[in-house]
Formats: structure tokens, sequence, C-alpha cells
């Protein structure tokens, strides 16, 4: 999967399942605010990576992951 | 394409073959819609006698094998259930296993100590884990766990399983608080002297002078509580420690 098909996928349920509007979504947003997440909230990126992805996500995957842009970055690590 | 198939409910009770965990299998069974799992550990007829009575005021259940105190082996067997029954959402969790081994402090054994603390506040992690992403993204559960008046007052001749039974109390109330806003209770319920095997070889004549209500109380009647907090009825009380001990403490 190229890098630029899972920005588009994971921009694509950002907008669709977590309501984040569009002109929100930047490489350099702060991830936790875009998207007004608490930490419970992080469940349903777990679960929305893992069904667009098919990889699973743990609790400190996320310890590092402050920008949309390493977010990409991680699931670009996690799938290779 | 596909239609998706409404989720069946169910309600995990370990430790359900006996005593007061096979009185809130048949409690919920009666006053709730969801299918019983029933956990059991080495008593598989017990299991299925709990089975029985489940189906014989109506409901439907099915048994599950797994000792609480093996992370590994709960991990799997849960994930072989899931898998099995890929439609099943397990809504409510009653974390009623658990054993004791009494005995002064100064005698007591290290695995004395260990086996009640395993089963009764590593089991409680053991089972809730697992199960409990999904009760996140579903947005709703119900955890109940059985403690004891022991974790609270403390009980002389029982400091594991005043320990196992405090650690757990205050387990209930750390993990409310972590998942109240996703509709999601954590409960306690504190029997004190119930009549059961546990408490078979117990002198019920001398001990219920201590008791206000005078007698030892009924599986059954911590069941109905128990059958409350896992129901929409109780949707604000969480956190909570429910005494049920005829008066012997609160």
């Amino acid at each position: 999967m190229t890098k630029q098909l899972i920005v588009e996928k994971i921009n694509y349920f950002l907008v669709d399942e977590f309501e984040v509007e569009e002109e929100e979504i930047a490489p350099q947003a702060n991830l936790k605010e875009t998207l007004e997440l608490d930490s419970l909230d992080f469940v349903d990126l777990v679960v929305a990576i893992e069904a667009n992805f098919g990889v699973k996500l743990v609790g400190e995957d996320f310890l590092k992951i402050i920008t949309l842009q390493d977010f990409y970055d991680l699931i670009e690590r996690k799938i290779s | 394409m596909e239609e998706k198939k409404a989720a069946i409910k169910y309600a995990l009770v370990t430790g359900g073959s006996r005593g007061i965990g096979r009185a809130v299998c048949v409690q919920l069974a009666k006053d709730t819609s969801y299918h019983i799992l029933i956990n059991y550990n080495s008593n598989k007829e017990a299991a299925l006698e709990t089975l029985r009575e489940v189906q014989s005021v109506g409901g439907s259940g099915e048994i599950i094998q797994f000792d609480v105190v093996d992370a590994e082996l709960v991990k799997k067997q849960l994930d072989a259930w899931h898998e099995n029954h890929k439609e099943a959402v397990v809504e409510v969790i009653v974390n009623n296993a658990g054993i004791t081994k009494d005995g002064l402090f100064m005698w007591m054994k290290p695995e004395d100590w260990s086996d009640v603390i395993n089963t009764s506040l590593n089991g409680f992690f053991n089972v809730t884990n697992p199960l409990i992403q999904k009760l996140l993204v579903n947005r709703y559960g119900r955890i109940i766990n059985m403690v004891s008046v022991s974790g609270l007052k403390g009980t002389a001749g029982q400091t594991n399983y005043s320990a196992a039974k405090g650690g757990l109390i205050a387990a209930t109330k750390a993990l409310a608080q972590e998942v109240a806003k996703r509709n999601i209770t954590v409960n306690a319920v504190a029997p004190g002297f119930i009549r059961t095997d546990m408490t078979d070889a117990l002198d019920e004549k001398e001990l219920k002078k201590m008791i206000p209500a005078n007698r030892f109380g009924e599986a059954q009647e911590v069941a109905h509580i128990v059958s409350f907090l896992a129901s929409e009825k109780s949707s604000y009380i969480t956190g909570e420690v429910i005494n049920i001990n005829g008066g012997i403490y609160s």
C-alpha cells in the first residue's frame, strides 16, 4: 500500500467516522486536539485502524503520536 | 451488501457452577434476556446443572471452562468462543469466582496467600481485561465484582481473602471512574455470611448470634442485587460497594 493511499484512507475515516472537518486535516495538526479525543476514545481509533488496515495497535503505539503525520507514519511502519 | 445481524447479548458469570454464582446465573435468566455464559473451572457436572436450572426458568446459555487464574487460558478460551460466536457480545461480566484458604496469618503458607489473591484479584483482571475493549467500543456494559464483608472490615483468619477482596473493591472504584463516560458501570457486591458450600463448614448456630438478622443469607438474595446491577435500571450507580449481610457491617 502506498503512503498516499494510507493517508487517503485515514483521512477518509477521520471525516466519515470521527466527524473531523475536512479543512482541519493537515499533516502537522495535533491528532488528539483535531479529533477531540480523550484517552478512552483511542479505542475507537484502534478499531478503525484494524478494520481498514488489518493491524492491531496497542497503547504504547500511541505514546509518540502527536501529529497526524506521526499517525500516518505509524500505520505505514505497522503494515510494512 | 450483507445485512448486519443483531448482536446476541451475553452475561458471563465466572464461578457459575455453584453457590452464589449459580444463583446469579438463574436470576439473570429469570430477570433479563441475556444468554448466560456459565464459567466453571473443575466441576463440569455442576456447571451443567446450573445450565439446566437456567433453562428451566426459560433462559438459555452455555458453559465455558477456564480457571480464572490462568490468564493465557482465559484469553484463549474467550477468543475461541468469540470465533465461534461472531455475532455475540458479552455485555455483562460478573466476576464471582473465588476461593478461601483460611488460617491464622502466622501459620499461613505462601501458596495460601497467593492462591487466594490469584483467584479473586488477578482473576478479575484476567477475565475483564480481554473483554473491556468491546464494551468500550459498544459504549455499554455492566461489570459486577463479587467481594465480601471481609474486604471492607477485614476478618480474622482471612488475611489473604480480606486482602484480595479489599484490592478488588479498590479496583472496582478505579475502573468505574475510568469507563463511566462510556456507559459502563463497575460495582461490587459484598455479601456477609451466605449459606453455600463455601460456608458449609461454619458453625451457623453460633455465628448467627452476631448477625442482627439472626440468620445466614441465601444465595438468591445476593443474586437479586447482582441482577439489578446488571440491568439498565442501575445506570447511574457506579464505583459502589453494596453490602448484603443481614446488618453485620455497614
